[in-house]
């Protein structure tokens, strides 16, 4: 009598995977993963009426407070010149909100970009195609930080027309300091993306995180204001680093040479949230497999 | 005969409305990450809002801001703003939405089957809504004084009396706020803007004078401007922008005026939903 393994190789001798994963089979998938990101954001043209909204209306809420501080005689600026070096208040509060809300969209698009699938029910039937399943995370990447450069761009065309704020901007180290971020920003997008996917109230982790950013990065304020245990604790944060090279670049005209130290640290924060995601997503996957979760939320 | 099996009555509605309000109040408890969120929440957007006061201040004292707000306490003016923020946040987020998750649940439908007044069911929602809002703006409040100082120098009991009609209009405006809502597909724009400029316009964070020229008289034209404005006059001794018994008056008018058009946009609605027998449907 044949043993079943004899069975199982003289039967179906040529039983094989019917798709071929190849190289460029793979980057046609993760192309398709971005372009079902782009359409599903496109498709709901409320999108529009948020890019022109809120890069004038989150800000507005500290710029009016500056404005409230300053007194109808300007005698909190000098205050402020003391504690920021700066007198531009307005370009100040900007840049360190325009970081945040960067963060913020990045929370709630490419941090639950597996959660909305687990919940829409796809994630299952996705994953079991044979394409790297990292690919389905980090292609929601790309395309938010192509919608965040259109932000990026609506927020400095308003602010010079409404508030006609003097940007000083060197653009090639705003460039580069932007590209710089991506990395460390993203990874850690796909660090809570892996983290909260399978977590009940997953909203409030978003809260806790734009939290931090919030209270120890210095959005609107210089880090000099705050206590030393908070200032230690902020320059361990990327957004800490981004806001700072961001000022600089944007309403200092600071070089690439007088960036580069903070820009290394940029992309140290980078390499670190990189693996730090993508060893979260390995671990997230594998436990997924053991317990059978992924169709449970 | 037409005879109903029901035999309504204001006893039948009383506690039909005690039933939604513990309804309500025990769905708020039931997920406490949340509600121990909602406490937090503001206290988050206040961090950044306190230390930007920092950089301002000379020995904790914005003298700058005195020019516009007519004290120094510049975290006390803010406390009581996202305090009395946090009710426009629970209208609009709550009331607002309260019966499209209706629908959304399936059991709108049915519970509008019920022997009921209609509008009942904000009633009840209304009550749940302020008591879980006051406790969470308390404990904020309570925090926040911990944390940065919080001295009100004025009366309580002026302030909360003042808050009295100041609410009552808020959720009659909720009222109709949530049947927009539910014919809305997509709401959470709407939403999301709408309480976060009327939060700017009425001045919750910030003295409304400091408003660009074009833009003062449309917080003006808003009677929760007043509201905040009153509030803060007996809790902090401020300057008003109108003597406090005018803004009592707007305040008072704007509560009858918002419980009409909240009671007359809801009906609209009913009847429209009953034409069109959309009710199952989103």
């Amino acid at each position: 009598m044949q043993s079943t393994q004899t069975l199982l190789t003289t039967a179906l001798p040529a039983l094989q995977p019917l798709s071929k994963s190849g190289f460029i089979a793979q980057v046609r998938a993760f192309a398709a993963v971005m372009w079902r990101e782009w359409f599903h954001f496109v498709r709901y043209p409320t999108w529009i009426i948020a890019f022109i909204i809120w890069p004038i209306l989150f800000p507005a809420v500290y710029i009016l407070g500056a404005f409230s501080l300053a007194g109808p005689t300007g005698a909190g600026i000098d205050v402020f010149l003391k504690t920021a070096g700066t007198t531009n208040f307005l370009g100040y509060i900007v840049v360190g909100t325009t970081v945040w809300m960067w963060i913020n969209t990045m929370l709630w698009n490419v941090g639950f970009a597996l959660r909305e699938e687990m919940m829409r029910g796809t994630l299952e039937s996705n994953w079991m195609s044979p394409t790297s399943r990292f690919y389905f995370l980090i292609g929601t990447g790309p395309v938010h930080a192509a919608t965040m450069v259109m932000f990026l761009i609506c927020t400095i065309v308003e602010f010079k027309l409404i508030f006609n704020l003097d940007f000083n901007a060197n653009l090639l180290s705003l460039l580069v300091v932007i590209i710089t971020a991506l990395p460390a920003l993203y990874g850690m997008g796909f660090t809570f993306a892996s983290v909260v996917i399978s977590a009940r109230e997953s909203q409030n982790f978003v809260f806790l995180i734009r939290g931090i950013v919030m209270i120890f990065c210095g959005i609107t304020y210089p880090l000099s204001v705050m206590p030393g245990w908070m200032q230690s604790i902020a320059n361990w944060i990327p957004p800490t680093v981004m806001i700072r090279v961001g000022r600089a670049a944007a309403l200092n005209h600071a070089t690439i040479p007088e960036l580069a130290p903070d820009l290394f640290l940029l992309l140290l924060h980078g390499a670190f949230w990189m693996l730090f995601g993508y060893l979260a997503f390995v671990m997230i996957e594998r436990r997924a497999r053991r317990k059978g979760s992924l169709g449970q939320y | 005969m037409n005879h109903s099996l029901s035999q309504p009555s204001l006893r039948s509605h009383l506690r039909a409305l005690w039933m939604i309000t513990v309804l309500n109040w025990k769905h708020h408890w039931r997920y406490p990450l949340s509600a121990v969120s909602d406490v937090f929440q503001p206290l988050i957007w206040l961090a950044p809002v306190y230390f930007m006061g920092q950089a301002f201040s000379v020995n904790g004292k914005a003298e700058g801001f005195a020019g516009y707000a007519g004290t120094t306490d510049y975290m006390s003016y803010i406390i009581v703003g996202t305090a009395l923020a946090n009710f426009i946040m629970a209208v609009f987020w709550g009331m607002g939405f309260s019966l499209k998750w209706d629908m959304n649940g399936g059991v709108l439908e049915a519970n509008w089957l019920s022997p009921l007044p209609r509008p009942l069911m904000l009633v009840g929602r209304t009550f749940s809504s302020i008591a879980t809002t006051s406790i969470t703006s308390l404990g904020m409040i309570l925090v926040a004084k911990l944390l940065w100082g919080f001295n009100p120098i004025g009366d309580l009991w002026p302030a909360l009396l003042t808050l009295l009609p100041l609410l009552i209009g808020l959720y009659g405006f909720g009222f109709a706020f949530a049947a927009v809502v539910m014919l809305m597909r997509e709401a959470n724009t709407l939403v999301d803007s709408g309480s976060f400029i009327i939060q700017i316009l009425s001045g919750a964070n910030f003295p409304v004078t400091v408003l660009p020229k074009w833009l003062l008289p449309v917080s003006l034209a808003l009677p929760l401007t007043y509201g905040f404005d009153a509030v803060r006059g007996y809790l902090l001794k401020t300057p008003t922008l109108l003597p406090l018994q005018w803004e009592l008056i707007i305040l008072v008018a704007f509560m009858f005026v918002m419980i009409f058009v909240g009671l007359r946009t809801f009906y609209a609605l009913e009847r429209r939903v009953l034409q069109k027998g959309s009710i199952g449907q989103y």
